[in-house]
This record gives C-alpha cells, sequence and structure tokens, in this order.
C-alpha cells in the first residue's frame, strides 16, 4: 500500500467544480431568458443544479474530512485562509451596495427634490422593527459563542441547545424582514431610495439565509458527533460567516436605516 | 556535548504547553467554564434584550395605525423603465394594496 509522504491533501478528481461552473452559466442566462424572453426553464434547471453541487460537494469534503482524515492541521489552516478570503470578498461585494447608497444619498439630485429620503419617500421608523432585528443578531452573536465554547468544553447537550437558539433568532430574523418588505410604503421602484434599500438589505437577508443554512448543517453535524473539542473548523467556518452578517446588518442599520432616515 | 546541550535545549523549547497540559486550540483563550459565562449572557442579557425590543414594536404598533399619505404622481417613484418579469409586471414583488399605489394611484381607491 503506498503511502503519501506529506501532510498534504491531494484531492480525488471531482465532478462537481464543472457541474458549479455549468450551473453558474446556466443561473446566468437563466436570467436573461426570463428576464427577456418570458421563460423561466434555465433558470429553475440552473438553480436545481446549483443545489445538487454544493449538497454533493460539501458532502465530499465531510466524508474527506470527518471520516477519512484528510484534514491535518496544515489543510486546516488553507481551508481557513480560504474562508477568511472568502469572507473578504463578500465584504467588497457588499462596499459596492454601500458606495452606490453613500454615492446617491450624500448628494441627492434635484429629480429627488435636492433632499434625502426623497419627496414622497417615507422611510421605516429606526426604532421600531430594524431596531428589534439589531437586537436579534446582536444576540444570535452571542449565542453562536456559547455554542462555541460548548464544542470546546466538549459540553455536547450546551452546543446543541446554543446552536439551536442561534438559528431560531436567524430565523425570526428573515421571518420579521420578509413582514417589514410586506408592509414598506416605499417599493423597490421608487426611486434610487428603492433600489439601494432593497439592493442592500435584499443581499443581506439572503446571506442571513446562506448563513442560517450553514449553522442549521453544523447541528446535523454536531448531532451526528462529526466535531470533536479541537477540531470543528466546520462550525468555527459557519461562526466567522454568522458574525459578518452580524457586522454588515449593523453597518446597514446605521447608515440606511438610521443616518438615511 | 554539544548534543547534549542541544537537546536539552530543545526539550526545554518543546516544554511550552499551557497550564494543566490541556490542548486549547485557537480562539479560546477563556478558562475552563467560558461557556457557562456565554450560555449566561444569551439568556440575562441578550434574549431579555430582545424582548424589551419586541415589547417596543408591539406598543409602538399599538399607539396608531397612520393615515396613508395622499398619492402624489412623482416621476422619479414608481419607476416602471421595463415590465416586472412576474404577474402583470406592474406589481413589485413584495406589493401590498394598502401601502403600494400603483403609477396611477392606489388600487384600493
Amino acid at each position: 500500500m503506498t503511502h503519501q509522504m506529506h501532510a498534504y491533501h491531494m484531492v480525488n478528481p471531482s465532478p462537481w467544480p464543472l457541474t458549479g461552473a455549468l450551473s453558474a452559466l446556466l443561473i446566468t442566462s437563466g436570467l436573461m431568458m426570463w428576464f427577456h424572453s418570458n421563460s423561466i426553464f434555465l433558470l429553475v434547471l440552473g438553480l436545481i443544479t446549483n443545489i445538487l453541487t454544493m449538497f454533493q460537494w460539501w458532502r465530499d469534503i465531510i466524508r474527506e474530512g470527518t471520516f477519512q482524515g484528510h484534514h491535518t492541521p496544515i489543510v486546516q489552516k488553507g481551508l481557513r485562509y480560504g474562508m477568511i478570503l472568502f469572507i473578504i470578498s463578500e465584504v467588497l461585494f457588499f462596499t459596492g451596495f454601500f458606495w452606490a447608497f453613500y454615492h446617491s444619498s450624500l448628494v441627492p439630485t434635484t429629480e429627488l427634490g435636492g433632499y434625502w429620503p426623497p419627496a414622497g419617500i417615507k422611510p421605516l421608523n429606526p426604532l421600531e422593527v430594524p431596531l428589534l432585528n439589531t437586537a436579534v443578531l446582536l444576540a444570535s452573536g452571542v449565542s453562536v459563542t456559547w455554542a462555541h465554547h460548548s464544542i470546546l468544553e466538549k459540553d455536547r447537550i450546551n452546543a446543541i441547545q446554543a446552536l439551536i437558539v442561534t438559528i431560531s433568532l436567524g430565523l425570526y430574523f428573515t421571518l420579521l424582514q420578509i413582514m417589514e418588505y410586506y408592509e414598506s410604503p416605499f417599493t423597490i421602484a421608487d426611486s434610487v431610495y428603492g433600489s439601494t434599500f432593497f439592493m442592500a438589505t435584499g443581499f443581506h437577508g439572503f446571506h442571513v439565509i446562506i448563513g442560517s443554512s450553514f449553522l442549521f448543517i453544523c447541528l446535523m453535524r454536531q448531532l451526528k458527533f462529526h466535531f470533536t473539542s479541537n477540531h470543528h473548523f466546520g462550525f468555527e467556518a459557519a461562526a466567522w460567516y454568522w458574525h459578518f452578517v452580524d457586522v454588515v446588518w449593523l453597518f446597514l442599520y446605521v447608515s440606511i436605516y438610521w443616518w438615511g432616515s | 556535548m554539544a548534543a547534549g546541550a542541544v537537546s536539552r535545549l530543545s526539550r526545554l523549547l518543546g516544554q511550552s504547553r499551557p497550564p494543566r497540559g490541556r490542548p486549547m486550540s485557537s480562539g479560546s483563550h477563556g478558562e475552563e467554564g467560558s461557556a457557562r459565562m456565554w450560555k449566561a449572557l444569551t439568556f440575562f442579557v441578550a434574549l431579555p434584550g430582545v424582548g424589551v425590543s419586541m415589547l417596543n414594536v408591539f406598543l409602538k404598533a399599538q399607539h396608531g395605525e397612520h393615515e396613508r399619505p395622499d398619492f402624489v404622481p412623482y416621476p422619479h417613484l414608481r419607476i416602471r423603465s421595463k415590465p416586472f418579469p412576474w404577474g402583470d409586471g406592474n406589481h413589485s414583488l413584495f406589493h401590498n394594496p394598502h401601502v403600494n399605489p400603483l403609477p396611477t394611484g392606489y388600487e384600493d381607491e
């Protein structure tokens, strides 16, 4: 039996990068077909293949790491770098939307009345549901830290409880935002105010759903004994992502909800 | 003799363990029992904070369902450069007939 003489992970050939790339092509061209040719087929196909790719690729990573032992310390270090770099790219993504918001709101054009919020726009009261949303996400940051320390201290029950609290708070935030979107007197089509508001908060909400899903997977894995007290990088990555989502919300709250009202 | 000194030195360098010898992974520089602290923070600070905020929203909602503003056909609002790709193309995704007027006015007037 041959052994490798190094601690790195030589990953076996996998079809998922290809299916992922193809799904991205289907999604982008599908969006164009939906917008311009009244056909939703390509988009749905793209979304399905995208979800299947994610499920199978990450399932394989869990198999390679948790069951086959390929995630040595140096491999884990690489995964840490990877997650950090990804989160940095997401920060830059949101920076674009914040740039757009400040560009439009610092120098409001005459078409808007020369002031911000523009004429005819009644912004949401930052001290009502948006403040509750802030409390919910901050609380979830505390509970995810409780979860992490519980994992470190080998406390299985507390780790599970803490993850459930965190995920519930994430779901509560999402429900509150959906309700806010429905009750809002302004829509995405209401001048650049609506555009910047719904693009920024919309993408944020999407990331909350992603983060909640990631944490849910961690809960499933914790239930199945995947995590040990000194090797649980999947959980750490989810917790880092969740804190990032929380910080983006704080910027949204201060910039768009509070300063922009 | 030099070899002995080197091996003694490297053994010294290898002795840098945390007290008690329990390996601590990165980010865990809290002492034992810090999970208990975070649990306490969750149930005595964070969740009550959420509760107070919920109460605040509930009270503010009771205070008054405000009159919806009159419809003014501002050209910078209710923009329809191209139809929405769903329904009749004239309603936003979270359209609420009571508070969202169409470009031609409220639907339920």
